[in-house]
């Protein structure tokens, strides 16, 4: 199993690591409500070296992952950054992708649902040799910054003008004499960046990230409780509803593809599956205060008929109850409406409009601050 | 749960035409999840474009978006939500 070059620096800090698609990643560093209110009212960093990361020359890089990626890679400005994603054949997922221009170069970072020799096999096939791609999944260490105070690490890092890079953007910035890549990205719906430095500097970049943290109220998470901050503010979360369901369409995920590119893998299928219409899609659900547990798997009754059944759940600390996503017919698939939860005579469950929470982060202006 | 269905969907569909329209979104109404993140992530609008669609609120429903109400554009449903919320207002008897 491959180790994180965060792995030390987290493990020093007692953190629990878990495996996903072949991946060491770290599930936890503390109890989940702390980790969430670090997120929520200051910052946490996270190691997100489990993403899959490549760099590709521009000349060679932007057809290879154009024909590849449904969202226009052509359109990346130099300096932003595109999020969108890697079908297969059947236009089934495979990948959460962001793709950056970044100097000359494309860097593809990719959460994915296969492990990351499949990963790479399925680039090696479509040509991603002949494209330039250079594997930084080894040389390179990525460290996830997110929270409502995030901004305050990189402004610490690397001066106030990094207030200033707009969401979906990458800059680079210079290290302990090393380049380093900074992404305003993130996925908890507060502030967040990914930090792209050589391996050999990720234990001091942990460690001046973490003093920054600190002064600011912040600390350490893991994967676990970021699945939540993601359902809460209603990201797409590949490693939960994207993995249960796999079909753009009925994930909602529509934005990520451009329906005028003439093809990418798997387009043949998707393009037929838009033209035939929906027969079901993703929506929220919630429960009554109080209760009970929304267990994944669980069937959700309209009357004497089963009409859904949930794919994605966590306990939402802002709300005090259960969220979730179920997969509905398109017919019944809207916010307001009530049924059962497990029987025709279970407890009730809301529809609800996502995302439910509202993020501290959308009330600040950063090139304000 | 039909009649609640049809209010909500004729305010649905009657702002995912305006918003495409307006906005000039390479999508149909279909395409457009009414849980799609508006500004940011998602859509990926910006803040002229959040401008933009407090007009088409306003111009749609009749029902104006406080300045410091940013909380509604969350997505499309939220927009949803505060529309049926006010019309219920208005329609409530005094």
């Amino acid at each position: 199993m491959k180790a994180s070059p965060f792995h030390d620096s987290f493990a020093k800090k007692n953190a629990v690591f878990a495996q996903r698609y072949g991946t060491s990643v770290v599930s936890k560093v503390s109890d989940s409500a702390a980790e969430y209110h670090c997120v929520r009212d200051a910052l946490a960093l996270t190691d997100v070296s489990y993403m899959q990361r490549f760099s590709f020359p521009e000349d060679k890089g932007l057809d290879f992952l154009d024909s590849l990626c449904a969202g226009n890679v052509a359109k990346v400005r130099f300096g932003r950054m595109l999020h969108t994603f890697i079908a297969d054949e059947n236009g089934h997922l495979l990948a959460d992708c962001y793709v950056a221009n970044n100097d000359e170069q494309f860097v593809l970072l990719a959460e994915t649902i296969v492990d990351a020799a499949a990963f790479k096999d399925l680039l090696l096939s479509r040509g991603a040799a002949d494209a330039g791609m250079v594997d930084l999944s080894e040389s390179h260490a990525l460290l996830s910054v997110d929270g409502y105070k995030a901004w305050a690490v990189v402004k610490g890092l690397f001066g106030a003008d990094v207030l200033g890079l707009p969401y979906l953007s990458v800059e680079r910035y210079d290290f302990q004499g090393e380049p380093l890549a900074l992404f305003r990205a993130g996925k908890t719906s507060e502030f967040g960046y990914y930090l792209l430095a050589p391996a050999s500097k990720a234990a001091p970049l942990f460690d001046a990230c973490l003093a920054i943290a600190a002064e600011n109220g912040g600390g350490l998470c893991g994967v676990e409780i970021h699945n939540d901050l993601r359902l809460e503010g209603r990201f797409f979360n590949i490693f939960a509803e994207g993995a249960a369901v796999r079909d753009p369409l009925v994930l909602g995920l529509q934005w990520m593809i451009d329906f005028g590119k003439s093809e990418f893998l798997g387009s043949k299928a998707i393009f037929a599956r838009r033209a035939a219409a929906l027969s079901h899609k993703i929506i929220g659900i919630c429960t009554e205060s109080g209760a009970k547990e929304l267990v994944k798997g669980t069937p959700i009754y309209s009357g004497p008929s089963q009409v859904s059944e949930v794919v994605a759940s966590c306990y939402s600390q802002l709300l005090s109850t259960y969220v979730g996503l179920a997969v509905f017919p398109v017919g019944i698939a809207f916010a307001g409406l009530q049924f059962c939860l497990g029987s025709e005579r279970g407890p009730a469950i809301h529809t609800i409009s996502m995302p439910p929470i509202m993020p501290k982060s959308l009330t600040v202006k950063l090139d304000e601050l | 749960m039909q009649a609640a269905i049809d209010k909500r969907r004729q305010v649905i569909d009657t702002f995912k035409r305006e918003l495409i329209r307006r906005l000039n979104l390479p999508y149909t109404t279909e395409d457009l999840h009414e849980d799609v993140a508006l500004l940011g992530a998602g859509l990926g609008l910006d803040s002229l474009d959040a401008l933009e669609i407090v007009l088409c609120i306003e111009n749609s429903f009749g029902i104006k978006i406080p300045d410091e109400n940013i909380a509604v554009l969350r997505s499309i449903n939220t927009v949803v939500d505060f529309v049926l919320a006010q019309k219920a207002e208005k329609e409530a008897p005094q």
